[in-house]
């Protein structure tokens, strides 16, 4: 027996712990792992049931009915509407998201003053925290609260609230069952790996992160690029309180602001390189254009925009579109389905962007250690699973 | 216990409606808390036999404040595992008929009619 008790775990397997990560006691740590388990069994035992419930059930009525098996994404969701195997796999998969939101929300409510006695008492920090109260939130966050979390990234239940970004960054952690790391840092690790192997003399001096929620993939360009000043810009105080918090305890410098990447107040030409994770499809087709002009006009000549995100449905065979495309209508994601239709070179082209410039690309993650328990798909309820991130965005002409 | 302050439960947004009668959703929903709390269960217990192995003292400080490290984590995962296929044993019976019929292209009513003809 050589367990210790709240030992500082540093191994591949756990979330790393920080100084403003809630603390669990025993019972609400096993709670969410079983949440975590849970996920893990519905994404490798019974996810893959759909499939054969398509060619055993769905498929065969489908052709009888219509004349031709399912071929397009439209026709899987057509075959599979009232296929009983793949509404009891959603029904599972939706409480699963509800249960992973409660597991994290017992040990933050009942912590929560010291959280944010920890965010208000930062001593000697070496970033900044600038919040803005009179922010708009934007409709497509207030209209429903996304991946179910409830609130939002916006809501606050108290003064300095910071509830929302500690529940965030542990189901975070649990949503992708370990699979981005410790720091749940894949997506900035990859899209970084992603712009070295692209673009290798370039050299950011100025990086901005939109819609960085608690700074899991906005962490990584302060080692990536040590000299770089990095901000991270997002409309929730509640997640940049607690980003912030969290940066200082892990000893790395990030400018956090409450802005729109809509619309901020950064000069013209004033950052190298602006990036965004899983950001676009939280947004709206009106949106994501004038994030695209909006980053237009804050790139210097030479400057780069990336987004990271899953792939677009074009990519993927029919059946497996169909499978992503569940987080649309089952786990709060409304502009999920349409953001997977968008086009690099499109956007770049109504956005000032020159399209010849315009780039989408698969990077595999640079999360890839066998700890991973990668499951190889893309598909609803695996998120992290398929060990890629598609990444897409252009650069301004020099 | 209740705590200061209270956090928002429901997310906004209307939540879809799986089976025809909603009493199914619900109960689904509870069965599903069950299984997690039964794990919840099944841990506290572990720790307490853990605890006594180690000669350590088994008071409600030493167990609410115990966190399993890589090994025990390992355990208990793979205890999980067995348990969740155990309680979605239903659903796994379901898939593995799709998959025969899936792999012989035969439905159930298929057969019937087969060996009817």
């Amino acid at each position: 027996m050589t367990e210790i008790p709240n030992s500082i775990d540093t191994s591949l397997t756990a979330q790393l712990t920080h100084g403003i990560l809630p603390q669990p006691t025993s019972d609400e740590f096993a709670r969410q792992e079983f949440v975590k388990s849970l996920k893990y069994h519905l994404a490798t035992q019974i996810s893959p049931g759909n499939k054969e419930a398509l060619a055993a059930r769905a498929a065969p009525a489908f052709a009888k009915a219509k004349g031709h098996p399912p071929e397009t994404m439209e026709d899987v969701r057509s075959a599979m509407r009232d296929e009983p195997y793949f509404t009891f796999w959603s029904a599972l998969q939706r409480n699963s998201q509800e249960m992973m939101w409660k597991s994290v929300q017992i040990p933050v409510e009942r912590q929560l003053p010291e959280l944010i006695s920890r965010a208000r008492t930062i001593e000697d920090a070496s970033g900044s925290l600038d919040l803005d109260p009179a922010l708009p939130i934007p409709t497509y966050h207030r209209a429903v609260d996304i991946h179910c979390l409830p609130g939002g990234y916006h809501s606050e239940f108290t003064a300095d609230d910071v509830a929302n970004g500690a529940c965030y960054d542990r189901a975070v952690y649990l949503y992708a069952m370990g699979r981005m790391g410790p720091l749940n840092s894949d997506i900035g690790d990859t899209t970084i790996a992603f712009i070295k192997e692209r673009f290798p003399d370039f050299a950011p001096a100025r990086i901005l992160d939109l819609g960085c929620t608690v700074g899991h993939s906005t962490l990584p360009y302060c080692d990536a690029w040590p000299d770089a000043e990095v901000h991270g810009i997002d409309v929730g105080a509640p997640v940049l309180r607690y980003a912030h918090a969290r940066a200082e305890a892990l000893g790395k410098t990030v400018h956090f602001s409450q802005q729109n990447a809509e619309q901020t107040n950064f000069p013209d030409a004033h950052f190298d390189l602006i990036v965004s994770h899983i950001l676009v499809h939280e947004t709206s087709n009106k949106a994501v254009r004038k994030i695209m002009r909006e980053a237009h006009r804050l790139l210097r000549p030479g400057g780069i925009v990336v987004h990271a995100e899953t792939p677009p449905y074009r990519d993927l065979p029919a059946y497996d579109a169909f499978m992503l495309d569940w987080d649309t209508r089952n786990n709060n994601e409304p502009f999920w389905g349409a953001s997977h239709g968008l086009k690099a070179t499109d956007i770049a082209a109504e956005t000032g962007f020159d399209p010849a410039h315009a780039f989408e690309a698969y990077q595999p993650s640079a999360f890839d250690a066998a700890q991973a328990r990668r499951t190889a798909v893309f598909q609803g309820g695996d998120f992290g699973g398929a060990g890629a991130w598609w990444l897409w965005g252009v650069r301004k002409p020099a | 216990m209740t705590a200061a302050v209270q956090l928002q439960k429901k997310a906004q947004g209307d939540r879809p409606q799986y089976f025809d009668d909603p009493a199914i959703d619900k109960v689904l929903a509870i069965a599903l808390a069950l299984a997690g709390e039964t794990a919840v269960m099944r841990d506290r217990m572990d720790t307490i036999e853990r605890l006594l192995e180690a000669g350590q003292p088994v008071t409600r400080a030493a167990i609410d404040g115990y966190i399993p490290g890589e090994a025990v984590r390992v355990e208990r995962d793979a205890w999980r595992e067995e348990f969740l296929a155990n309680v979605l044993r239903i659903v796994q019976q379901e898939r593995e008929g799709l998959a025969r019929a899936a792999g012989l292209d035969l439905r159930y009513d298929d057969a019937v009619a087969l060996v009817e003809s």
